[in-house]
């Protein structure tokens, strides 16, 4: 076992993301065996849709995560986001490409909230994230006079916007999505943000003690969370096209569960974007799988619950050995 | 001195990687205070973590009062009669000293909790000790001094036969210190059997009748205090001679500038109207006793916490320093006293603590450049001599004073002019005690300008060129080092101030 660990390429891409890998795959397995018509193309591109947006909200709240903070807002700025532009883009006949701008400005504006709190007022990141959950919810009511929002179909002359999730049976999305989390890897891995940003999750004291401008950076990571969000909102609807206002709250369950689940410790200092992107095609596949074994979403909601313990408890677990 | 009330003898223990403990032996009689003396991972912790059963031991014996004993948890010990007391203190703060002294294990009067008999005892507990602490006084009230002094009782209270005392003196003032040494002669009275460790060689010659020496996990040697002195002990402790001379003369040059002035600075009640001059090359000694607002004056020049008046010039320049960030741009650096909280983030690696407060001059574009990063920080473990396996080692990893070069490294890589060392050997053995002091005096020769902070007199008077001297919040006095002494300078950090 260790000479396995030692091995260089299984440490380049990480022991334990090579076992959350395997997890994904014998979970695809079991939903197989289990359901008759599990096997197939139809399966997995359903299975991809809820992957994109929970990544993109996983992708994002790694980032806060590792500050050693947590953003229980992500799901409903998401919504609020959708609904928000969706409305701009149905009642005021805003021009599709601005509405999807305006999705992302409207994370971005959430996550500036938020971080600004957290980082320059010292609110606890859990009563922000609460709060502005709330606000989300609501500012999303107002707007909307609390009506639902329909996003164009694709054969609609403005439903071009759906190429982004997939051409034909081809997961564009995927792609796109892949090449987000690389992205991200490399500004928490390679740039001076991301340095600081793990930095400060694991000591924040001494980071400010070596003349970092740390509320600057610590913001930075709540902001790029909720710009994240915004993007997520687009592949949503882009794949459900309806949105409710006064929802989204157990996509933050989901989003953290696949981030803790990839190796980030919710302690911050800690984070692994490979990890988060398994840990978000497992719950997907999750919901797939229950779904299709005709569950109700109830229990998906049980397993993610277990899931964040779960993981949780590992990083406590890892961290009491390393003392 | 009495019978042998506790041995130890062939202890084993090993860690993946490190063998901890190589067949030690020790014994402790009735009525001694014995001293466990060895630099830090010398082994000495783990042996009295082995003997209170937080470990286990691979193999040797202990025997306790004529039986052998192996005790599995803290709570048998205790029961047994063998108590430590902590260097940190763990105490609850809200709590009465009473409550705090007989928690676990409260009086019951039907369901309700007995308050008026724990303070009873408490009392009586005090009385034996000849404590004067009110046992219905809150803790969070009490001086650090007096909560080691309730920590003390509570071993009592378990009936103790060996009490380890590990690190007791670390926190406390003089007269504090004064304090617990006549507890301890009290208890030595009594004929408990003491364990005392500590890194103060002072406090060794007053306080113990025996020493035991520990190096690298193994039994070096026991000693009778009183027939062996100071540079014995020290030679068993590493093996090697170490000097402990004073300065004779500054070595800063008549004509150096004044690189930093401060004047009339106030912050709260630790700094009052604190002013002086640190010239080039110079190193400033600020001693004091515990508490006497050298690390708060450290930390409201360089912007970690707020001021309320004062200035600074650097240079002859007026600047303003509002944060940490505005004083590493005018090129200070501050060393932390706490560098587990302050100086180092354990879960990054060597390279990436030590480009920490610089990291923009080791970017490529919007990329760290991770070669220059990893070559430079290589740069300084090698001057600095820091033991790790590479550069990539987390931090975490690493002894206290190789994390100590770490923290040192970082303000090197950043390259400032002025630099505060608040208590830069705390915590850190001899050896590398006198490896930071070697590299301190060489950077004042290159014209590194160095605040020192010190609580240890030896080690004030070894490196300073001059020396100010500070106490409850106030500065009391500033010498050369050619007209200071001990005494002039303990006279100082202890005047009252009309």
């Amino acid at each position: 076992m260790e000479k396995i660990k030692q091995n260089p390429i299984v440490k380049k891409l990480g022991f334990n993301r090579i076992v959350l890998f395997g997890v994904l795959l014998l979970m695809y397995l079991l939903f197989c065996i289990l359901s008759d018509n599990f096997a197939g193309l139809p399966r997995i591109l359903s299975t991809l849709n809820y992957a994109y947006f929970l990544g993109f909200l996983a992708l994002g709240v790694t980032f806060v995560i590792a500050t050693g903070g947590i953003d229980f807002s992500i799901g409903p700025v998401m919504f609020c986001a959708a609904l928000v532009s969706g409305y701009c883009l149905n009642s005021y006949g805003v021009p599709m490409v601005l509405s999807l701008i305006i999705s992302v400005l409207v994370g971005a504006l959430f996550g500036t909230f938020n971080g600004y709190l957290v980082a320059y007022w010292s609110v606890p990141p859990f009563i922000v994230s609460m709060a502005s959950m709330n606000i989300a919810k609501g500012v999303a009511s107002v707007f909307t006079k609390t009506q639902s929002v329909s996003w164009p179909q694709g054969v609609s002359e403005q439903g071009w916007f759906r190429k982004f999730v997939k051409v034909g049976n081809f997961p564009v999305g995927l792609l796109i999505f892949l090449a987000f989390a690389i992205i991200c890897s490399i500004i928490l891995n390679k740039t001076k943000a991301g340095r600081y940003i793990l930095s400060l999750g694991s000591n924040k004291e001494a980071v400010r003690l070596s003349g970092v401008n740390i509320k600057k950076w610590e913001m930075l990571a709540y902001v790029i969370c909720g710009t994240l969000v915004g993007i997520a909102a687009i592949f949503y609807v882009a794949a459900y096209t309806t949105v409710q206002p006064g929802y989204g709250d157990t996509y933050n369950n989901e989003a953290i569960a696949g981030c803790v689940m990839g190796g980030t410790s919710m302690a911050g200092g800690l984070a692994s974007i490979g990890g988060t992107v398994i840990g978000v095609f497992i719950i997907a596949l999750l919901q797939e799988g229950i779904l299709a074994l005709h569950f109700t979403k109830d229990y998906q909601l049980i397993i993610t619950g277990l899931i964040v313990i779960v993981a949780v408890y590992a990083d406590v677990v890892a961290r009491r050995k390393k003392n | 001195m009495g019978e042998v009330i506790l041995t130890m003898k062939e202890i084993d223990k090993s860690f993946p990687g490190v063998h901890a403990l190589d067949h030690v032996n020790f014994e402790v009689k009735k009525g001694e205070v014995h001293a466990l003396m060895g630099e830090n991972g010398a082994g000495k912790s783990t042996l009295m973590k082995v003997l209170t059963g937080i470990y286990k031991k691979d193999s040797g014996t202990i025997t306790f009062e004529g039986k052998e004993v192996e005790f599995h948890n803290t709570r048998e010990a205790q029961d047994a009669g063998v108590v430590i007391v902590h260097q940190e203190l763990n105490m609850l703060g809200h709590l009465t000293v009473a409550q705090n002294i007989f928690i676990g294990r409260e009086f019951k009067k039907g369901l309700s909790i007995d308050d008026k008999k724990m303070n009873e005892e408490a009392a009586k507990l005090f009385k034996k000790l000849h404590i004067d602490i009110d046992p219905t006084e809150t803790m969070s009230n009490l001086t650090v001094g007096k909560q080691q002094m309730c920590e003390i009782a509570k071993a009592i209270s378990h009936e103790a036969k060996v009490i380890i005392f590990d690190e007791p003196s670390a926190a406390l003032t003089e007269t504090e210190i004064e304090e617990l040494f006549k507890i301890i002669k009290d208890l030595r009275k009594q004929q408990l059997g003491i364990v005392y460790i500590s890194h103060r060689m002072d406090e060794i010659k007053v306080i113990t009748d025996r020493v035991t020496v520990m190096r690298d996990g193994t039994y070096v040697g026991t000693l009778i205090t009183n027939e062996c002195t100071k540079d014995d002990i020290i030679n068993m402790m590493v093996g090697r001679v170490i000097y402990e001379d004073p300065k004779e003369h500054s070595m800063v040059k008549s004509d150096a500038p004044v690189v930093l002035k401060v004047e009339h600075l106030n912050a709260g009640r630790m700094v009052q109207d604190v002013s002086f001059e640190l010239r080039k090359g110079e190193i400033l000694g600020f001693s004091g006793l515990m508490g006497a607002g050298r690390t708060e004056t450290a930390r409201a020049i360089f912007g970690a916490d707020p001021k309320e008046s004062g200035d600074i010039y650097i240079n002859g320049k007026k600047v303003i320093i509002n944060s940490p960030e505005d004083a590493v741009k005018c090129g200070i650096g501050y060393l932390s006293e706490d560098r587990k909280r302050f100086g180092i983030v354990v879960q990054k690696t060597v390279a990436e603590n030590s480009t920490m407060a610089a990291l923009e001059k080791y970017m490529k574009g919007l990329f760290i450049d991770k070669k220059a990063e990893k070559q430079v920080s290589e740069e300084y473990v090698k001057s600095l001599a820091t033991k790790t396996p590479s550069v990539d080692q987390l931090v975490v990893n690493l002894s206290g004073g190789n994390q100590q070069k770490v923290v040192i490294a970082k303000w090197l890589v950043r390259n400032c002019d002025i630099l505060i060392f608040d208590e830069p050997t705390r915590g850190i053995d001899v050896g590398a005690k006198n490896e930071i002091y070697k590299l301190m005096n060489k950077l004042a020769e290159e014209g590194k300008s160095i605040i020192m902070i010190s609580s240890e007199m030896t080690e004030i008077l070894r490196m300073s060129d001059r020396i100010v001297i500070m106490c409850e919040g106030k500065k009391t006095g500033e010498v050369g080092i050619e007209e200071a002494s001990q005494e002039a300078i303990m006279n100082m950090a202890t005047r009252e101030i009309g």
